[in-house]
Order: structure tokens, then sequence, then C-alpha cells
């Protein structure tokens, strides 16, 4: 038995989200690309992309699935699970009751597949923490919310959760971190994207302003939208920019030291890391020393999206990202190209 | 266009003796309930399509469009094409036309975001 020493690295298949959606692998091909190319064995599998079962998995496809993962020598450690509470646009949100459900349905099959844990999020509310605490529980299955842009550790949702975490002090509710949260700048690759379809300069000046404030992104989002309106910019190139507000935030990468303790798994969030094997918009060599010296032992699973709006090689971008994860849990310094 | 942006599905159009039925792809990267999807709009060779009584079908199931808003727990896998039946579409094998679809989609965790994506592609009927 291997004896964790510090954080373990992995991938989520969600890295490969454009070689996913385009069906050049179906699940057993890309689960032994991954092997294969020595990016596991640890992974995390989000329920709602890949099983076509989610959120109810048949004993059968369960099987099957956890004899795919023996076969390719992998080790499933987290599926990610959606707090789909906004069912019907513009109405009200599904009822308590029904979302509590919602999610014992999807842990069930996590669980019924042999991942270890599940990724919920904020979309859960507070307040139902103690309807699921027990049953994460007795199933022994540890959930951690996602802490993703725009929340961080000082946001009024993380504080209110943290409460409750804290009075409920259940060894199966956590932490985990998405590092997009704690970016130093939208990544220069988004921005190039938009410009390759032709984005105006001043619309991209306009999102790099209004991306430094602290608002809730869809607040970001409406007044992008009312400065393209006014300026009459194409509705493609709206999009391709207010992206940013949605999957990045500009907090204190220091903040995460508030979230050491229950932090149970991680989002390795990147853009794109460079031939000097550093990443273009998430200070990595700051965030990572904080788990590793906080004695964080589980996993951060490198989670490429760069494919929200560009095609470049997720295998490539994966393997970069793991051996820089590799060099600074190290302690050792960037090597130049 | 980016894969997460493709909506009209490889399938493409085909004449049945129900109607025209069109593959569409889901512009997200996870699927999601029929029910935060949106068909806005559908026109062939320019000219809007009635869609009052347009029929989604989904592997073995179908429901009306004008249903899609109740449909919270019928999954469209992200992968698999659904096609859009229209009734009062008849088109012969082999034709070309051009064909533009407009899907929305607010995903059911994030509040406020509403995602718009048009597509127009030239497709030979099946």
């Amino acid at each position: 038995m291997t004896i964790a020493t510090g954080p373990q690295v992995g991938v989520t298949l969600y890295a490969f989200t454009n070689e996913w959606l385009t069906r050049q692998f179906d699940l057993d091909g890309l689960l032994g690309e991954v092997a294969k190319r020595g990016l596991g064995p640890n992974i995390e599998i989000i329920g709602f992309q890949s099983f076509k079962e989610f959120p109810d998995v048949s004993d059968d496809f369960a099987s099957y699935f956890k004899d795919l993962i023996a076969k390719h020598g992998l080790n499933a450690v987290s599926c990610a699970i959606n707090s789909d509470r906004f069912m019907k646009p513009g109405q009200q949100p599904i009822d308590d009751a029904d979302l509590v459900e919602y999610h014992k349905r999807q842990i069930r099959s996590a669980k019924k597949m042999g991942f270890k844990l599940t990724r919920s999020q904020f979309a859960l509310p507070a307040h139902l923490l103690s309807e699921l605490a027990p049953f994460c529980e007795d199933i022994e299955m540890p959930m951690g919310v996602e802490v993703h842009a725009p929340m961080w550790a000082g946001h009024p949702a993380v504080l209110e959760y943290r409460e409750v975490y804290e009075k409920l002090n259940s060894p199966a509710l956590g932490w985990i971190p998405d590092f997009g949260g704690t970016a130093r700048a939208i990544p220069p690759s988004l921005l190039d994207a938009a410009r390759a379809i032709g984005t105006p300069e001043a619309l991209i000046d306009a999102t790099k302003d209004i991306w430094q404030g602290a608002e809730a992104s869809y607040v970001k989002a409406g007044k992008l939208r009312a400065f393209a309106q006014d300026k009459g910019y194409d509705q493609a190139h709206l999009q391709a920019c207010t992206l940013a507000f949605f999957i990045l935030s500009n907090n204190d990468p220091q903040s995460w030291a508030e979230l050491v303790d229950r932090t149970i798994h991680i989002h390795g969030k990147f853009y794109g890391v460079n031939d000097e094997g550093v990443e273009e918009a998430i200070p990595y060599e700051d965030i990572l020393p904080i788990f590793r010296d906080g004695g964080f032992t589980g996993t951060i699973v490198s989670e490429w999206e760069g494919h929200a709006y560009c095609a470049v090689d997720a295998f490539e971008q994966v393997r970069r990202h793991q051996a820089m994860c590799r060099r600074i849990l190290a302690g050792e310094p960037v090597v130049a190209a | 266009m980016l894969p997460v942006e493709r909506i009209i599905g490889e399938e493409g159009l085909e004449a049945t003796e129900r109607g025209a039925r069109l593959a569409m792809r889901l512009p997200w990267y996870r699927s999601l309930p029929f029910s935060v999807v949106e068909v806005a709009s559908v026109k062939l060779d320019g000219t809007d399509v009635d869609l009052t009584d347009a029929v989604v079908e989904f592997d073995d199931h179908s429901f009306p469009l004008a249903e899609i808003g109740e449909q919270t727990n019928a999954f469209w896998f992200v992968r698999d094409s659904a096609f859009l039946l229209l009734p009062q579409v008849a088109l012969q094998k082999d034709e070309s036309h051009e064909v533009s679809l407009l899907l929305k989609i607010s995903p059911p965790y994030i509040p406020g975001m509403t995602r718009v994506n048009p597509m127009t592609a030239t497709l030979t009927v099946a």
C-alpha cells in the first residue's frame, strides 16, 4: 500500500472535453489514452459529462465502469456531481427536498462506481448540508463543495458554508478549491481567441477593466453587455469575452490557507503551461506550497479549461501541468527552456 | 468553431414520412435537463420555420417542443444528438438547404447565465 506523503497529481476527464464532444474517444478509449500517456492513475470524472445513465447509474453500468478502471490501472478518485437547483430558467428553484434527493441519487451512483468522493456546488444552499452530512457519512462518501470563481475563501457564500461546516464538524464535508478563483489575470490565450474571431480591442479592454471588479459574475456580464450594446458590438464577440467573468476571478492566492484543513480534493484549473513550465494566468508557485505545507495529501487533478475557447492538444497541456505541479511541490525553481 | 459551439448535429437533416428531422448537439460540456434548453428558432433557406408542432426526439422518447420547459428529469447526454422533428416541413432526399438554428441554454447551477448559440450550415437531405 502506498502511503501518501504529500499532494498527488491526477487528471479530470473534463480536460478532454474537446476530444469527448467530437467523439474522438469513447469512455474506454479515453481512459485508455490517459493511462497510456501516464496521466493517471488518479482521475476525476463529471458524472453528467461521461455517464449517459447519470444521475441514476444501473448496476450493470457501474460494474462495466469498474472493470474499465481496473483494466486501465486507474484510480477513480472523484466524481463531480451537479447542484442543479435552477431547473426552470426564470422560475423558482426546485424544492429543497427534491434538491437533496437529486444529490443523493448522484452520490449513490458515484459510490456504486467506486469513486472515493464527490464534488458538489454552491447552488446547494448551506442549510441543506445538515441533511446530506449523515447520508455521506453513512455511505462513506465525502462531499466537497467546489470553491470556484468568483468564490474564494473570503466570499460570503464560503463563509456561510464554513460556519455550517464548523457547526456540523462532519468528516464527510469539505472543500474542493478551484484555482480559477485566484488568477492574476484573464488568460492571454482566452483574449487571443476572442481577437481571432474579430473581437474589437475596445471590447477586450473593457472586459479586462470590468474583470478587476469585485461584483458577481452576472453583474460583470451585464456591465459588459450594456457596453457592447451601446457600441453595437457583435453577440459572438461579447460572449467570447463574457466567459472570463464566469471562470476566473482575481482574489488573493494566499487566502487558500484559510481552507486547507478541510480540503479533500483540488481542481488544478489551468489554461496554458508555457515552454518554461509556467501557467499563464494562475500563480501556482504561490498556491501549491500552501497546500503542501498545510498537510494536504489528496489529489490535485489537472483541469485544463482552454477547451472553452481553443482547441490545442489537451493531453500535452495536462502533461505540462502535471510536470509543473511536481516541480513546484518538490520545491524546484523554474528551468529556463 | 469550437466543439462546444456545434449545435447542428453530425447526422444532419433527414426527410422522413413524419416531416423533416434535424440533428442538434448540446452546446455545453455536460449533459443538461432539456428544461434548460430553448430552441429559439429554425430557419430553412432564410425563412423561419413554424415550430408550433415541432417534436423533440432523444433515444426512445419524444415530447412536444412546446413542453421542453417541463422536461426536468429528461437529460440530453452531451455526446449524443437530439433530433427536432418538423412535421410541417416536407423535404426531398438529396436536396440541399441552408439551415440556421438558434439554441439558448441556461445551466441549472449558474443563476443568471444564458448562452446563445447560433449556427448555420448547408446540408444535403438524407
